[in-house]
This record gives C-alpha cells, structure tokens and sequence, in this order.
C-alpha cells in the first residue's frame, strides 16, 4: 500500500516535470544518435571502429522494475539498540484549512544512542548488497489522513544540541515544502527523563529553551511522547505546512 | 609471459536520451532523489545546479552518497552482471560487486541537465593472452589447480571501459 502510494507519487512527478522534458526535446532531436536505432540491448561495448555492433544472441533477462530509494521504509532501526519509538507524523495543508495532507513524503534522520547520525555512503565504491549504511534514516508516504509512522529507537543526544528529530516534507513531486526539527517534553516524568541520555547520562545536554535552534520558540515543534523504556515509547506530533 | 590480474571499470553514463528501460529508471529516480536532497542544500539560496552548490554550498559533496540509495534497487536487480558489455559472442559475461555512483551534472528546476554514472568494477580477471584485438580473460580463481580447465572470454575493449588495476603474479 505504502508502496503503491509511492510509486503513484513518482508518477505524479513524472508527469509534472514533463514540461521541462518537452521543453528540451526541440534540442535533443538535433543530434541523432547511433544508439536509438536498437530497442532492446544496444551497446556501447562492442562498437567497432568500422561502426558495426555484435548483436546480442540472448535476452535482456529479467525485466528492470521500478525500485524506491532504500530510505523508503518505515522500520529505520537497522542495526541500531535503544528504547524502541513509534513515530507517528500527521501532515495537514495550512492552504487548504488544515485538511490532511496526502501524498507527501517524508523524510526523518536522527542520531542513535551515542549521538551519532549515520554516514552517506560516500564517493567510494559500494558493495550492491550494503542496507544499513543509512541507519535511523527513512522515507514514508502520507496516507489519507496525513499519517506517516515510523519505527525506530528513541534518539540520544551530542553537545550543543537538544533531543530532536530532523523532518523534511516534499510533495509528490520532490517539491520542498517544510524542513523542520521535532521537539522532545522535558522534565519529571517525561521520555526523556526516563530515558536519561542512555550511558551517556544528561551532565552538560542542552535543553530545548538554550537550544540554538528551539529557543526562538518550538511550541509546534514539540511532540508528545508516551510510554517507557519497557513498553517502548510512541512520539506523536502534528504538522501544518503549506502546499 | 608473466600472468596479469586485472579488474576492468565500465563508466555507464545515463542521461535524459538513454533510450534503455533500466537506464530510463535509473535516470528517473536518481533525478528525483538529487531533487529532494539538493533542496537540504540549495534552502535559502538561489542555486539550483549541481555544480553552484558544490560551488557554494558547505558539504554539498555528500549529495552523490545521499542520491546513491535512490539507485541501489537497480544495481542489485542486475545480479552481479556488468551490462552493456558483451563478449565475442554477444553475451554478458563480466561479474561486479562493487560499484560507484557518480553525479555528472543536474539541476533541480531541469531535468534535462541531469547526468549521472555508474561505475562498474569488476571482479578480478586473468588476462591470458591478447588475440588481435581481444583480451582472452577468465576468472580469477586462485584455489584452482593449474591444470585446471578455465572458461574464458574474448573480448575487446570499447570506450568507456579501462583497465582499472593490474597485478603481475
């Protein structure tokens, strides 16, 4: 289903940004190219300097399919430990009097445990089997009420910041629409305060109201969290942004 | 005449005229992924190609890695086998594990200026011999014994493709 939405959501896209592809066919019709004439396999290997090809004698094989990015997941845990956290992000339209937003992708990334975010793979060479390289990362699609949930681990915390979890909500089409941080409660009886900075403990953490970022103010930044360390915590926060 | 080892590289450039349906999605989804990323980088700014925020924008060289995952899906769909790239025998016969992702050019307001490689590196090959203008390379398999039989492949070497690394044994 989330799937379906979105695959649904990059064919939106395609057909949005195909004015630009129109637009550029005037040029590209100039320059033909020896490589169109071929539907199936045509290749650039095995062009002789005579300008003929080796045919192919066998079959492409299996058919290339679409397949989403791998941030496109709603467990993001990977190989990480912590106290497990649901996130649940509703997204409503503030142009279109607060309804559910549908169709939006959002990406979230947090620390782990120790506060540390995962690496990008890099400009080096990759094995095609690596997937946890961007651990605590993730991709979902809004569903009709403007809910996207995640599962992942509640995040630690590294100097000078407070707790905080990064969102970033495209439309359909890869637009930007909010690049955002979630807030965490704090005090007595709250996640973070049960939590407590996992080993690391809360000497010299950073509290929201001296956060660079949270100090000018985070009331719709601020999520509630519920639940423990042995139940496991659900963070939930609303969100209007415009599209 | 000494044994060489050698990996090969195949620079696969993809662009808007790829006309090939894994290149097609290749293109479609590292483009949309460079747009959603770049856009972390471009905020606030009035840059929108891939060469101004490398330019101009602090770590926006992590672009290429964050786009990466976006085409992981297709590389292992291809089942370890390097594409494109036949034998004398019109076959695809050349085995990868490790590949590169590059981001040639784009722009986040025009996907006609998106170009991006992927770079194939394969697993290490004997080259035997050179037969007029072919390479007669087999698998590498140092737990063989000698007398061994080995497979082997003829081929001759296209633009693109370099001879990555060599080792005399």
């Amino acid at each position: 289903m989330e799937r379906k939405n979105f695959l649904k959501s990059l064919m939106i896209g395609a057909v949005s940004t195909s004015v630009l592809v129109e637009a550029c066919k005037k040029d590209s019709t100039v320059t033909p190219t020896t490589t169109t004439t071929t539907t199936t396999d045509t290749t650039t290997g095995s062009s002789s300097s005579s300008g003929c090809s080796v045919i192919e004698t066998e079959t492409e094989g299996p058919y290339p399919t679409h397949s989403p990015a791998s941030y496109v997941r709603s467990d993001i845990t990977s190989d990480r430990t912590g106290y497990k956290m649901t996130v649940n992000i509703t997204v409503n339209n503030s142009n279109n009097s607060c309804n559910a937003l549908s169709g939006a992708l959002v990406d979230i990334w947090h620390c782990d445990a120790e506060g540390n975010y995962s690496e990008y793979g890099g400009s080096g060479t990759q094995s095609t089997n690596y997937t946890s390289v961007h651990f605590l990362r993730g991709r979902q699609t809004t569903n009709s009420s403007g809910l996207v949930t995640f599962t992942s681990i509640f995040p630690g915390w590294y100097t000078g910041r407070a707790t905080h979890i990064h969102v970033h909500i495209y439309n359909s089409a890869g637009t930007s629409l909010k690049v955002t941080q979630i807030a965490f409660p704090e005090g007595t009886g709250t996640a973070l305060a049960a939590v407590a900075g996992y080993t690391k403990g809360l000497s010299g953490y950073t509290y929201n109201a001296t956060d660079g970022v949270f100090s000018d103010g985070y009331t719709l930044e601020l999520a509630t969290v519920t639940g423990s360390t042995t139940a496991g915590f659900v963070l939930a926060i609303s969100m209007s942004v415009p599209a | 005449m000494d044994t060489r080892v050698i990996t090969l590289c195949y620079r696969k450039i993809i662009d808007i005229n790829s006309a090939k349906h894994w290149d097609k999605l290749v293109f479609e989804s590292s483009y949309m992924e460079f747009k959603m990323q770049a856009q972390n980088y471009s905020h606030g700014t009035a840059f929108t190609s891939y060469a101004d925020l490398l330019k101009h924008v602090p770590n926006a060289q992590r672009l290429v890695g964050m786009v990466t995952p976006a085409i992981t899906g297709y590389l292992q769909q291809l089942n370890g086998i390097v594409p494109d790239l036949l034998n004398n025998v019109g076959k695809r016969f050349l085995k990868f594990n490790k590949f590169q992702f590059e981001i040639i050019s784009s722009d986040i307001c025009d996907q006609a200026r998106h170009q991006v490689a992927v770079n194939f590196y394969t697993d290490t090959l004997v080259w035997h011999d050179t037969i007029a203008d072919f390479l007669l390379l087999a698998d590498y398999r140092p737990e063989a014994a000698t007398d061994d039989e080995a497979l082997s492949n003829l081929f001759k070497l296209p633009p693109y493709v370099n001879i990555h690394s060599l080792k005399k044994l």
